[in-house]
């Protein structure tokens, strides 16, 4: 036995874990597809070991980010600010102005409505890690099933849609960013209407695809959710079509978009503790559709403000 | 087995660093720490069974850590630790400037048979665009490599230099028969 271990047991050893490694990738292929839940223990170790071990490896990178990011922000700050306030002045006037052709229309039941769509719970969460693989585009966030998180819930920040929650440990939630190739959102053009499908392409930019070819998309149009395919709330900024594609011969054309977010500075994050329908198709609706209630966590709260800002602001 | 232990230490610790040096670096600049410390696991590391296991072990940490498929680097990891052990035998890439370049290499093929994988899995049409990125990866793991090399020979050596020492007199005696 020894000497057939000997001669043997390299081979069987590779072929033995070759052929653990196909079947886990296929089952959780499976996974995804059928009914994904929270990671098993052993993985949901890691995410828990992991979360602490990055804070403090990243106390020094942030220590020294926030410092020269002070000293840049310090640059030019009163032009800015007389700006902002000039841009206050004027979005004030323009929500003034909204706000009396809606209630001149008699529109106010439409907006109480809407009030109640946006006020979705949501938990700030911190960038902890990024992915590991510098193939994939995830990241790790400080907050996971413990907190109310759940796979599926969406993952946004005040500039737009960030990503997704793919799995969830105890205290640790791993995000699929819009950037990743597997992510795709149904999303439409703010301007035109026009609609499509904003897709990752693994790099710093998304493609807007699936476009019917007569649409009316231009260069600089925010490509914000639609809310159609059940996953976003309608309305949150995608990003902004910097370069739309000859179509050709084809029936459909294609756009490059920049992403309203800012991937390359993302901190803070704020998870939306609730699922959209497809979603709870995805993940299953049994028992655990219902969000966690907020007080799970003190920081979770509703924060509609936040929402109605990235919201698309209403038709003049 | 204490090596072993302290070998997963260091390949989950690369893991970690890296991930927070990704937040710094972006893609193409940040080295791929996990998979340079298995391929030098497969320069430096003896048995083969448990070496087959830490580079398993070290890819599945990867995907855990990662938005890829659970298996997707355990399997290449594994390929990546043979391939580095059939190379070590034939070529001597115990230098820095030959592992650097074995070690750039490798990441080509990773990144090929990644996309492969992802290809095969979603159906994704492959992105001709990321060639350039993934040759400047290449790069820069190249660049990182000679370093991850010498922490490893060191940790695979400490407490264990008879195993080093057996394994060159085995080879002499076979190239003299």
């Amino acid at each position: 036995m020894p000497e057939f271990w000997r001669r043997l047991g390299a081979p069987i050893a590779f072929g033995a874990l070759a052929l653990l490694t196909t079947i886990t990738m296929v089952a959780d292929r499976r996974g995804i597809r059928d009914d994904a839940r929270d990671l098993p223990w052993w993985q949901a170790i890691v995410l828990e070991i992991t979360v602490p071990v990055q804070k403090v490896l990243l106390a020094p990178v942030d220590s020294v980010r926030e410092a020269w990011a002070g000293y840049v922000d310090l640059v030019g700050v009163r032009d800015e600010n007389a700006r902002l306030v000039e841009r206050v002045a004027e979005l004030e006037e323009a929500n003034l102005q909204f706000r009396e052709a809606l209630v001149a229309s008699g529109n106010l039941q439409r907006i109480a409505s809407m009030r109640d769509d946006f006020e979705i719970p949501m938990l700030p969460s911190e960038i902890v890690g990024l992915d590991v693989s510098p193939w994939f585009r995830s990241v790790l966030v400080d907050r996971g099933g413990d907190h109310g998180v759940r796979s599926g819930n969406p993952v946004i920040t005040d500039q737009g849609v960030v990503g997704l929650v793919t799995a969830t440990s105890g205290k640790a939630a791993k995000t699929m960013l819009l950037l990743d190739r597997q992510s795709a959102i149904d999303g439409i053009v703010q301007r035109s209407r026009a609609r499509g499908i904003v897709r990752g392409r693994g790099t710093d930019e998304l493609e807007f695809e699936f476009v019917v070819r007569n649409s009316d998309v231009r260069e600089g149009d925010v490509v914000i959710t639609s809310g159609m395919g059940g996953v976003y709330p309608k309305g949150l900024r995608i990003g902004v079509i910097r370069d739309v594609a000859d179509p050709g011969g084809r029936l459909m054309q294609t756009a490059e978009l920049i992403p309203s977010v800012d991937f390359g500075r993302l901190e803070q994050v704020f998870v939306m503790l609730r699922r959209g329908p497809t979603m709870d198709l995805l993940f299953g609706a049994s028992g655990d559709a219902e969000p966690e209630p907020i007080e799970t966590s003190p920081q979770a709260a509703t924060t509609t403000e936040t929402v109605q800002s990235l919201s698309e602001p209403p038709a003049s | 087995m204490k090596q072993a232990a302290l070998l997963l230490g260091v390949g989950l610790a690369a893991l970690l660093v890296q991930s927070a040096a990704a937040l710094v670096l972006p893609y193409p600049f940040c080295p791929d720490l996990g998979l340079l410390v298995v391929i030098a696991i497969g320069l430096y590391w003896e048995p083969l069974p448990s070496g087959f296991a830490l580079a398993v072990v070290l890819g599945y940490s990867t995907d855990v850590l990662s938005g890829s498929l659970l298996g997707q680097h355990a399997m290449l990891r594994l390929v990546c630790f043979s391939a580095a052990r059939l190379a070590s035998r034939q070529l001597n890439l115990r230098g820095s400037l030959p592992f650097a370049v074995f070690a750039g290499g490798l990441t080509i093929i990773y990144a090929a048979a990644l996309e492969a994988q992802f290809a095969f899995f979603t159906g994704a049409p492959t992105e001709v665009g990321a060639l350039g990125r993934t040759l400047l990866h290449a790069a820069v793991n190249a660049f990182f490599a000679p370093v991850v090399a010498s922490v490893v020979e060191r940790l695979c050596s400490w407490g264990g230099d008879e195993d080093v020492a057996r394994r060159s007199v085995r080879f002499d005696g076979g190239a003299i028969r």
